[in-house]
């Protein structure tokens, strides 16, 4: 029989020690949806917010709609998982954060024993005006097995918001991943930040595409990719803002670190559609210095310790 | 009966690029003492803490290095840095993303926030320092007191202490150099590479060293009195015997 208690336990306890806080799944002033496959475990909205899934044949289907003027104090916390060797999970999301409201979406993708298996989390997101979100995505994989991973987001930012994304695959092998964001900043002196930070170790291949339409005038981006690739693992980025207002800001930011015979890729591309847009960017692919490792066995740890620390802060 | 000693080396070669960089150098550091090796610059002092610590770069083509009677010539720098040697560099390395506090706790895991706070205080720096990150927002005379703190915490066996001084403000220094007793009376070993006379005299021995030579050894008063009275800038001298101390000098 199927056990949904323990199901639910595991998803839940990985949650917490990876990012989520102790008892954000439990408590009365919580906002969370735990799914496993393709059923909802759990689910608990607050007054403002309002959460509608429904179950599909390989995932869920879920509209979550914070309310205008709604300031969500607690992180919403979402957690999508399976604890399978293999299968397939697809959350489709739309989510809504209406004019002058706020709140900070952490999501929590846990395949501790995935060796084949496919996660896809397809979101369109739109923001009103003078609202605030922050999405913030960790996945935590098992050390074995590949995974494919495929979050893609479309986001709408409308006038004086806010948009902060951060995802972050740093635990257990990255399998494949293609990490694909879409914004179109169309809203005057609407504000956007990209974070990806992805550590790819063995034969991992890790695609990172972000693009960042700025179409409001005094609209501004930032997108800021950390990659670090060891093995025989491979790493693309793409990083594209384009300002098409006048006044546009913008800036691509992209450090990949290989070690062993991991290869990559780096293409900051910044275009300027508007003449009175500014865009910059900056790139480095390099190695880990000598001295930071041999700093820190000289301290006691192995060389493989040494650049796990390393690396831990880079992706910090 | 032979003297202790923690740390012997005998007639290690050490090659860069085909450049002989360390020539038959041989020296030992006994148990507890402060041991200094002066030089002036480019004499190959660094390069003999990189081969005591087991760089692959400076591994030595010729002579042993052995530490409390175990030849570690073959060992890498993590099983040496297990043995209890470790090196506080001249140039410490930087860590984005890492705090002072993650740094220091790499030494000694078990360290309350108490003991952190008293690492940093034995060096003249603030607590609030351990919210800092061990990036390039660190000076370079603030990176090298938390190495030098990060050392105390380690109570390593061997200290090798690079230019222990080298960016530390005069204010500092005295605290820094405070820091070799401290180190010595809690059980610790410590070898000083320095080009300064006046951290050489903090020593109770010392080598005088010069391309690439171990030229003189003696007393840390006598070597510092023929450092300052008889060295200049030079490629090559002539070696003196190894072991005689300088007594004309003295």
């Amino acid at each position: 029989m199927h056990d949904v208690t323990e199901e639910y336990k595991t998803l839940v306890s990985i949650a917490e020690r990876t990012g989520g806080q102790e008892g954000a799944f439990a408590s009365e002033d919580a906002i969370y949806v735990v799914v496993h496959g393709n059923h909802i475990l759990a689910s608990h909205a607050l007054p403002g917010v309002v959460i509608e899934a429904s179950e599909t044949e390989d995932g869920v289907d879920a509209k979550i709609t914070v309310k205008a003027g709604v300031k969500v104090p607690k992180p919403v916390h979402l957690c999508f998982g399976h604890l399978a060797a293999s299968g397939k999970q697809v959350i489709k999301s739309r989510i809504f954060i209406e004019e002058k409201a706020s709140a900070e979406f952490q999501a929590h993708c846990i395949f501790p024993n995935a060796i084949e298996f496919l996660h896809a989390m397809e979101g369109e997101i739109h923001l009103g005006p003078f609202s605030s979100f922050s999405y913030r995505e960790v996945h935590v994989h098992g050390p074995e097995g590949r995974i494919d991973v495929r979050p893609v987001s479309r986001v709408r930012i409308d006038e004086g918001a806010i948009y902060r994304g951060d995802f972050t695959l740093v635990e257990g092998r990255v399998g494949n991943l293609a990490i694909d964001i879409d914004v179109d900043a169309f809203g005057r002196k609407s504000r956007v930040e990209v974070t990806s930070k992805v550590y790819g170790k063995y034969d991992d291949f890790c695609q990172v595409r972000d693009i960042v339409k700025l179409n409001g005038p005094e609209s501004s981006a930032l997108i800021k990719a950390r990659v670090v690739l060891k093995d025989r693992s491979q790493g693309k980025f793409l990083g594209l803002v384009d300002g098409a207002a006048p006044g546009a800001r913008g800036h691509v930011d992209c450090t990949e670190v290989v070690q062993g015979e991991a290869k990559a890729v780096a293409s900051p591309v910044v275009q300027a559609s508007h003449p009175e847009a500014e865009v910059t960017h900056e790139a480095a692919i390099g190695r880990i210095a000598d001295d930071k490792i041999q700093g820190l066995m000289a301290k006691g740890l192995t060389t493989d310790e040494a650049i796990d620390f390393v690396v831990s802060g880079l992706l910090r | 009966m032979l003297e202790p000693h923690l740390l012997f080396v005998k007639g290690i070669e050490v090659e860069r690029e085909g450049n002989p960089i360390l020539r038959g150098i041989s020296m030992q550091v006994k148990p507890g003492e402060i041991c200094g090796v002066l030089g002036r610059n480019g004499a190959g002092k660094s390069s003999l803490a990189y081969a005591v610590m087991g760089l692959p770069q400076y591994m030595p083509k010729a002579g042993r290095i052995w530490f409390d009677g175990q030849d570690i010539t073959e060992w890498g720098v993590t099983e040496r840095a297990k043995a209890g040697v470790t090196l506080a560099w001249q140039h410490p390395a930087r860590y984005e993303g890492i705090t002072v506090r993650d740094y220091l706790r790499l030494s000694n895991p078990s360290a309350d926030e108490n003991a952190l706070e008293s690492a940093l205080e034995l060096v003249q720096m603030e607590p609030f320092y351990l919210d800092r990150l061990v990036d390039k927002g660190l000076s370079g005379g603030e990176r090298k007191r938390i190495e030098l703190s990060s050392i105390y915490l380690m109570k390593p066996r061997l200290a090798i202490l690079d230019e222990p001084d080298s960016g530390v403000d005069l204010l500092a220094l005295g605290e820094v150099m405070g820091l070799f007793k401290i180190l010595a009376s809690g059980g610790s070993s410590v070898l000083i590479i320095t080009h300064r006379e006046d951290v050489a005299g903090a020593c109770d021995r010392a080598y005088l060293m010069c391309a690439g030579k171990m030229i003189l050894e003696g007393s840390a008063e006598a070597v510092k009195r023929y450092f300052l009275s008889q060295c200049e800038p030079c490629l090559e001298l002539e070696p003196v015997k190894v072991g005689e101390v300088a007594a004309s000098h003295a």
